[in-house]
């Protein structure tokens, strides 16, 4: 089903879990060295930066190809036009195959990343091209769908599998929407039903085994399934789908979604905590924050200014508490650094010298003359 | 997942069952770190003070709370800056670690707040009057004084934006593009002087063996500075002779520093860099050719530069120091 070599992907979990164990000191360096020996990984896995370089450099490829088959081939039709693509689109997923993945041996390398996505947007593009023009949405979901799917477990995606639960929730909720009557009270649930499926089905996923390659893509999904739970039920979601589809001024059933609102966030982060769930963990952190600022879209108790520095105040207190906590007595929780977080720590120093850079950069610069909501901190233009 | 794994490695006897039983101890026992998650807290607490703050003092100006709020943001400052130098490490021309996990937060909203109270006296009393560059001056120094006696790349990063400023470029990666006016030919000629300079620290630090650990900041500031100015030059100003030998010798020297630093990301962004200045080139003196002329110069090219980037590891040398 997977046509990347599955030793070397076996060989790179190994590796993975021994490296772990190897840096907490659990495996000697002897050891270590034997198991590099034994698991060989003959991939081509080239750095993240190489990788983005690739893929541009790819799509300019693939881009300028599209362009010189349509002018050899002189495409004139719609109907010619959706076989020049579908065409294209079997013959840069036979390259993906065949030259990326078999002989190149490429995995996660930007090339076949780029061959994987291109193939299966000309593969799509020939089938709406031949839909009628005033096909609905729902009939372009669901034949999206499946070519979603079948690509994110045939290469391991995490991309086209986030696709493929984008595409089916907007599947499920269009489908509720059709139902007479019912159709404003079933949606939210509808969404939260589809979020929590998938969120169980995630999770039974990662504990198979026989499924550990899709370990990867599992994680996407749940992360996207705790996110889109949240949304359903969210206040102000439910408030504007309302106003937006049937023209609501007022939510039903009001109660039940502030509860929603405050009570997901803080469920989340109770769960994240107790189970070591990092990832509950964290989009519970992020659903705070939404929370707080559905607050606000509807009850404006204190200036924004205020808010924020009393905001402020409240985030540096709770973490600096928490860390002097932890120093002292951590017990199942600890400070330190685990050694899993490498990425998204590099990922986090990068984003904070941004954010560094972009708030220097709100003081005046030459010839502007202080005044305006431009100085200081910002914040005045709305920028955030 | 690692139970299976553990138990494979057990039987390919590439472990010990006194090993696999550590293992097993360890991965059941493993505390949970919340170290990122609490880091990100301390820092989203920074910047919304830093933005609270500077709107409430716009938005207080001329009322009679005003001063209070001045002298509480000014306290707080100072508060940051003692906090800083009372638990400051003592000088080193390496790399020193933080005294205090908020050690480097604190620090930050220290210098947010020195920005705030700068920026209020130049509103409300002018006190650089029409002598801007001072404005930007001052906080350079500072910044870069601070940066390197307590180590600290954050404030580095916000020292060279000052300076930037203060020679009139914007050059955060979201205003470096747009909010300079790169058909003013100062702007271009400062850009391009900055990031020359920045380039060129990072080499002299090594030499002197000071501050070594900040190369990275420079250099990323300085590749596209630098590059951007070559391009704009280019482009916007139109002295095509000057600038694109100029960027040429750029391109060529993050290569080097690519080659035989064994970085990758400045590999990745000198190539492109360099591929869209060579494209422009091409689309500027070849015109009037069939499309397909330039169909065909896109898929060579590109195809170059993905056999380049595929082949960068018998590139870049292997005996690198």
């Amino acid at each position: 089903m997977i046509p990347y070599n599955r030793i070397w992907l076996d060989a790179l979990l190994t590796r993975d879990a021994a490296l772990d164990w190897h840096r907490q000191g659990l495996f000697s360096d002897e050891k270590w060295q034997v198991v590099q020996a034994r698991h060989v990984v003959h991939f081509y896995s080239p750095n993240v930066f190489v990788r983005i370089g690739l893929a541009i450099f790819t799509l300019i490829l693939l881009l300028a190809g599209v362009g010189l088959g349509g002018l050899i081939l002189d495409a004139d039709s719609v109907e010619g036009f959706a076989l020049l693509c579908f065409f294209y689109g079997l013959i840069l997923l036979a390259a993906l195959e065949m030259w990326a993945i078999g002989s190149a041996r490429h995995f996660g390398s930007g090339v076949d990343d780029m061959l994987l996505y291109f193939g299966t947007s000309m593969l799509l593009g020939s089938v709406y091209l031949l839909l009628p023009y005033n096909t609905g949405v729902l009939t372009y979901a669901c034949l999206t769908l499946p070519f979603l799917v079948a690509g994110s477990i045939r290469y391991l995606d995490r991309l086209l599998a986030a696709a493929a639960f984008v595409c089916l929730l907007v599947v499920v909720l269009l489908a509720a929407r059709e139902t007479p009557r019912l159709a404003l009270y079933i949606l939210p649930f509808a969404g939260m039903l589809t979020a929590a499926g998938t969120y169980f089905f995630a999770q039974y996923g990662q504990r198979r085994y026989d499924w550990r390659y899709w370990h990867g893509v599992l994680v996407v999904l749940e992360l996207l399934a705790l996110v889109f739970f949240y949304v359903s039920g969210n206040y102000w979601v439910v408030q504007q789908a309302g106003a937006a589809w049937f023209q609501l001024e007022q939510v039903p059933l009001a109660w039940f979604f502030w509860a929603f609102t405050f009570a997901v966030p803080v469920a989340y982060i109770f769960w994240g905590l107790r189970q070591k769930d990092r990832l509950l963990l964290d989009v519970g952190l992020a659903c705070v924050a939404v929370a707080v600022f559905t607050f606000r879209a509807y009850f404006h108790v204190m200036p924004l200014a205020w808010a924020a520095v009393i905001g402020g105040v409240l985030l540096f207190a709770t973490a600096y508490l928490s860390i002097r906590y932890l120093k002292k007595s951590g017990g199942a929780y600890t400070y330190d650094a685990a050694a899993d977080q490498s990425l998204l720590q590099e990922i986090e120093q990068q984003l904070l010298a941004q954010h560094l850079a972009h708030q220097q950069s709100q003081t005046p610069t030459l010839g502007d003359s202080f005044g305006g909501g431009q100085f200081g901190g910002g914040g005045a233009d709305g920028k955030f | 997942m690692r139970p299976y794994i553990l138990r494979d490695l057990l039987r390919q006897e590439l472990l010990t069952p006194e090993d696999a039983a550590k293992i097993e101890q360890f991965e059941s026992a493993k505390p949970f770190s919340l170290h990122w998650e609490l880091k990100t807290l301390l820092y989203l607490g920074v910047i919304l003070l830093n933005l609270g703050l500077g709107f409430l003092i716009y938005q207080n100006i001329d009322t009679v709370g005003h001063a209070v709020l001045i002298a509480l943001i000014g306290a707080a400052g100072a508060g940051c800056f003692w906090y800083a130098i009372r638990h400051r490490q003592p000088f080193s021309a390496g790399e020193t670690e933080s005294p205090t996990p908020y050690y480097d937060y604190i620090l930050l909203l220290g210098c947010f707040l020195f920005l705030i109270m700068e920026g209020y006296a130049q509103f409300q009393y002018q006190i650089f009057g029409t002598r801007y560059g001072l404005a930007t001056f001052l906080p350079m120094v500072l910044f870069f004084g601070l940066a390197y006696r307590l180590d600290n790349r954050g404030v580095l990063s916000l020292g060279i934006t000052a300076l930037a400023s203060w020679l009139g470029l914007a050059v955060t990666p979201r205003e470096l593009l747009s909010n300079n006016d790169f058909n003013s030919a100062s702007i271009v000629h400062a850009g391009v002087f900055l990031g020359a300079t920045l380039s060129i620290v990072p080499f002299v630090s090594e030499r002197l063996h000071f501050k070594k650990h900040f190369s990275l900041t420079y250099l990323n500031f300085g590749v596209h500075i630098g590059m951007i100015s070559c391009l704009a030059g280019m482009m916007a100003l139109d002295q095509r002779v000057l600038y694109f030998p100029l960027l040429c010798l750029a391109v060529g020297f993050f290569i080097w520093y690519a080659r035989t630093r064994h970085s990758l990301y400045f590999l990745t962004v000198a190539v492109v860099y360099g591929y869209i200045g060579v494209t422009y080139m091409l689309f500027h003196f070849v015109r009037d050719m069939d499309f397909l002329f330039y169909l065909l110069y896109f898929i060579l090219s590109s195809t170059g530069v993905i056999i380049f980037l595929m082949n960068n590891k018998r590139f870049t040398k292997t005996d690198a120091p």
